[in-house]
């Protein structure tokens, strides 16, 4: 239903006077914004699937930067979900138009419906513009991106470190594409559980990454958390890898602490799932972690001494709203990422 | 050395690879409960590879024939749902073992056994023993693991032991529970599962009283009138239960345990910190500051048991306790307790705790509330009709987990009056993503070795402790206290009413 940019409080009261049954839930502020035509009617969509595990008030924003003229429309509605299959769980969404300048709009006309004292949750979607400054994000709590998206993820990567840096308060950032990989990271963590694996952790010397073209971001990004985490330098041949880069390989070389040298392939197949498989060996054990494409489990293996355990595990979901979902569930203020963000860069800007 | 890919990942302590023994594999906590819950683990990635699960029964099964009934039951109740592809891999690590509790012999093809799996698997002999048996066979099973010397762990491996309820069925009976099972294991490898505290709400308790400055400077006898703690239970004694449960009771079955548990986190001093010794030491010192009820005249005073008579539950009509299927027609087991505790502390001095258990009351519900005391007789009091009430903070454990806080407020209009309304925060609506099982956060936590939500011997026998004047005083004194009826589907007897009514309080209507 279409309102006035004045009216949104008092019809969003009407909506709720409406009808006694429906429990109005929010847990938190969560802003979609993209500049891309029709992203209002997609997002609404993404909406109503987070809606029924993530209790929200939902800020949708579209922008035409590009119009001539400035102005603003805005949109109220809510989504409803049983809950345990009786009670009516709603969630108000207000979708905001925006063509021409915005960011001053953004924050005085959009952000002055946020609900109090909840936390703004904002998903970025494409390539950041100049909307994305200081101004922004010194209201947002959590900064959720997909760099997969990114034409140019090395530059923006840059962009996106100033505002950490220059944020006046804790802005914490959340690239999707760093989510994809969670439950890789933490079948990783699993197999390395067992101690028979543990122990063979300083005798890794080979790591092979296989990822679908779109998800070279991903790749590289669990590259460096093993490298972070494993605490293995940059080889002698970092400066050569370029060259090592043939057909739909790329090469990497390390040093883990005790001087073993390990090698490390990305490997890009357009028949792999985001990211296909990731496997590293060396003395004597081989533990990897592999999703089929359209596969709705990965399977973690361990092939030591002529045994092999095989366990299933469960997988990231593919669509974005799915992965924020996840992440929203999962909540922390990803100082991993942060961690791992400067090697991750090094490793782009090769 | 730590595994560094850890880091950030989980807030949990870490469970490692383990074969589960289940000691009463064919039984229904095995089937409905513990392999569904070790299922959804797998589906959630939880579970550590190579983890196997080895059940052991009396009956002669082979794996395919164990495995098939199990895959039956989790199609109907695994939290999760059932995914052939998924199940198709976890039921490779499932396993029969057919032997007596008895046969020292079978105790021994079992070593064997295990040996086998580690060395098919070539990893380590981590085991951790479920005793999910019948009680009678809790000393046997333990005496046998002993004496085939499955109770050593091997180098840098461990033995646990999980010990099913009834945990003893009095303080005698545990204790004698408690020396075999310290016999066989050492205590840091004993783990007493009470699944209420594996329940979400019953976690959340501590995060509610001490993450919120708002709480825990109200939470003593200058501001808090009394607290209730009430297990409604909608059922009788179906499905044969009454075989089992008159044996046992309202007070044995659910208060000893479940309820005193409760009552323990509600009311113990902060812990100094998390650890499984620290949360421990100050729940048991709840239960060892309970005012002992330890005469007939006392437990009449203050406890009350009672059984219902035919009625109607849910529009259905029911018999009455003593009409049930494998219930002595003379039966003196109670199907109700009312419990009025105090705990001596400086804290609760002069707060009742009521504790109330009863089986064909209205509906299912698990709670706790805590009743505030009224505000000043200032201001409001002079009004027509007065203050409505005071605040009540209740905990839902089950079903509908959540929170509420009664306040007063003005009813809108010119005129002032004031109406109770409800601050209500639920689980399901406001984290849309269900909670793990009970089962499940317990078995992880016994592969990490956390015993924090286990009970201590120390708990155990505190409160069985409490409990056996109770009984003494109902079944052995000259002076018994009566048995009161009440109809089913009410909400209990009128004495049970009566007791908080001394007190000036009532029952919380649920």
């Amino acid at each position: 239903m279409e309102v006035p940019i004045g009216s949104i409080d008092k019809e969003l009261r009407k909506l709720w006077e409406q009808d006694d049954a429906r429990t109005n839930a929010s847990l938190m502020n969560f802003a979609v914004y993209s500049e891309a035509p029709g992203a209002l009617e997609k997002n609404s969509r993404a909406i109503q699937t987070l809606t029924a595990e993530h209790a929200c008030r939902a800020l949708l924003i579209g922008i035409d930067r590009d119009a001539p003229e400035a102005s603003i429309r805005a949109w109220i509605t809510a989504h409803c979900h049983l809950s345990h299959g009786k009670k009516s769980v709603c969630c108000e969404q207000i979708s905001f138009a925006l063509t021409g300048k915005a960011t001053g709009r953004l924050r005085n006309t959009v952000f002055a419906h946020l609900a109090s004292d909840l936390p703004l949750i904002f998903w970025w979607q494409g390539e950041l513009s100049p909307i994305f400054e200081d101004r922004l994000y010194s209201l947002v709590d959590r900064f959720v991106f997909d760099s997969s998206e990114w034409a140019d993820p090395a530059g923006s990567f840059g962009k996106l470190v100033d505002a950490i840096s220059g944020a006046t308060r804790d802005l914490v950032v959340q690239d999707l594409a760093w989510t994809r990989s969670f439950q890789f990271r933490v079948s990783v963590a699993a197999l390395f559980d067992d101690p028979l694996v543990l122990a063979a952790l300083p005798e890794i010397d080979s790591v092979r990454i296989v990822h679908h073209p779109d998800h070279r971001g991903s790749a590289l990004q669990m590259l460096a958390w093993l490298a972070v985490q494993g605490q293995w330098r940059d080889g002698m041949e970092l400066d050569l890898a370029v060259a090592r880069k043939s057909g739909n390989k790329e090469g990497f070389s390390f040093e883990s602490q005790g001087g073993k040298a390990i090698s490390a392939e990305l490997v890009s197949d357009p028949e792999s799932a985001p990211l296909g498989l990731v496997e590293l060996s060396g003395g004597g054990v081989t533990v990897a972690v592999s999703r089929e494409a359209g596969a709705t489990h990965l399977m973690r293996t361990i092939e030591a001494a002529g045994h092999v355990v095989e366990a299933p595990g469960p997988v990231d979901p593919d669509d974005p709203a799915g992965l924020i979902g996840e992440q929203l569930a999962r909540g922390g203020k990803n100082s991993l990422f942060q961690k791992i963000l400067p090697r991750f860069r090094q490793f782009l800007e090769r | 050395m730590t595994n560094p890919f850890r880091e950030d990942l989980v807030s949990r302590s870490r469970p490692e690879p383990c074969t589960v023994v289940i000691f009463g594999a064919t039984g229904d906590l095995t089937h409905r409960k513990l392999v569904p819950a070790i299922y959804n683990l797998a589906v959630d990635g939880e579970l550590p590879p190579g983890v196997k699960i080895l059940g052991f029964a009396r009956r002669s099964k082979s794996d395919e024939e164990f495995r098939k009934g199990l895959e039956e039951l989790n199609r109907k109740v695994s939290r999760s749902g059932h995914d052939d592809a998924i199940w198709e891999k976890f039921e490779e690590s499932i396993h029969y073992h057919e032997s007596e509790f008895t046969d020292a012999d079978g105790y021994k093809r079992l070593a064997d056994r295990l040996d086998e799996i580690d060395r098919e698997r070539g990893g380590k002999g981590n085991r951790l023993f479920y005793i999910a048996s019948a009680p009678e066979f809790f000393d046997d099973i333990l005496e046998q693991l002993k004496a085939a010397g499955l109770n050593q762990a091997k180098d840098g491996c461990w033995a646990r032991v999980i010990v099913e309820k009834p945990f003893g069925t009095d303080l005698k009976t545990a204790q004698h529970l408690n020396e075999v099972v310290n016999r066989t294991f050492q205590e840091k490898d004993t783990y007493r599962i009470d699944h209420y505290l594996g329940k979400e709400t019953a976690q959340n308790l501590m995060v509610l009283r001490f993450a919120n400055a708002i709480f825990e400077p109200l939470w003593n006898n200058r501001y808090i009138s009394h607290v209730q703690i009430t297990c409604a239970e909608n059922l009788g004694m179906e499905g044969g239960r009454g075989g089992y449960y008159d044996k046992s009771g309202a007070l044995r079955d659910m208060v000893q345990n479940h309820l005193l548990q409760l009552l323990s986190l509600v009311a113990m001093e902060p812990p100094t910190d998390l650890s499984a010794d620290g949360v421990r030491d100050e729940k048991v010192k709840v239960i060892r500051s309970l005012k002992q009820w330890d005469t007939p005249e006392k437990v009449a005073q203050n406890v009350i048991r009672a059984q219902y008579q035919a009625g109607h539950v849910d529009g259905k009509p029911v018999p009455g306790y003593r009409e049930e299927d494998r219930v002595d027609p003379e039966s003196m087991t109670e199907a109700y307790v009312a419990v009025r505790l105090m705990i001596d502390t400086w804290r609760w001095s002069g707060v009742p705790f009521y504790i109330r258990m009863g089986k064909q009351l209205p509906k299912k519900a698990t709670e706790i509330s805590v009743h505030f005391k009224d505000a000043p007789c200032v201001l409001f009091n002079a009004l027509p009709g007065g203050v409505p009430g005071a605040n009540v903070l209740v905990i839902r454990i089950q079903p509908d987990e959540g929170i509420s806080l009664r306040m007063n407020s003005k009813i809108p209009g010119t005129s002032l009056r004031l109406e109770p309304v409800k601050m209500d925060f639920h689980y399901a609506t406001s984290f849309g993503k269900g909670s793990p099982e009970a089962y499940e956060r317990l078995l992880l936590d016994a592969m990490a070795g956390d015993a924090t939500l286990f009970a201590r011997r120390d708990e155990v026998e505190e409160a069985w402790r409490f409990i056996d004047h109770i009984e003494h005083a109902w079944h052995q004194s000259k002076t018994p206290p009566p048995m009161a009826g009440y109809v089913a589907g009410s909400w209990g007897p009128k004495e049970a009413d009566e007791l908080l009514q001394r007190d000036g309080h009532t029952w919380r209507r649920l």
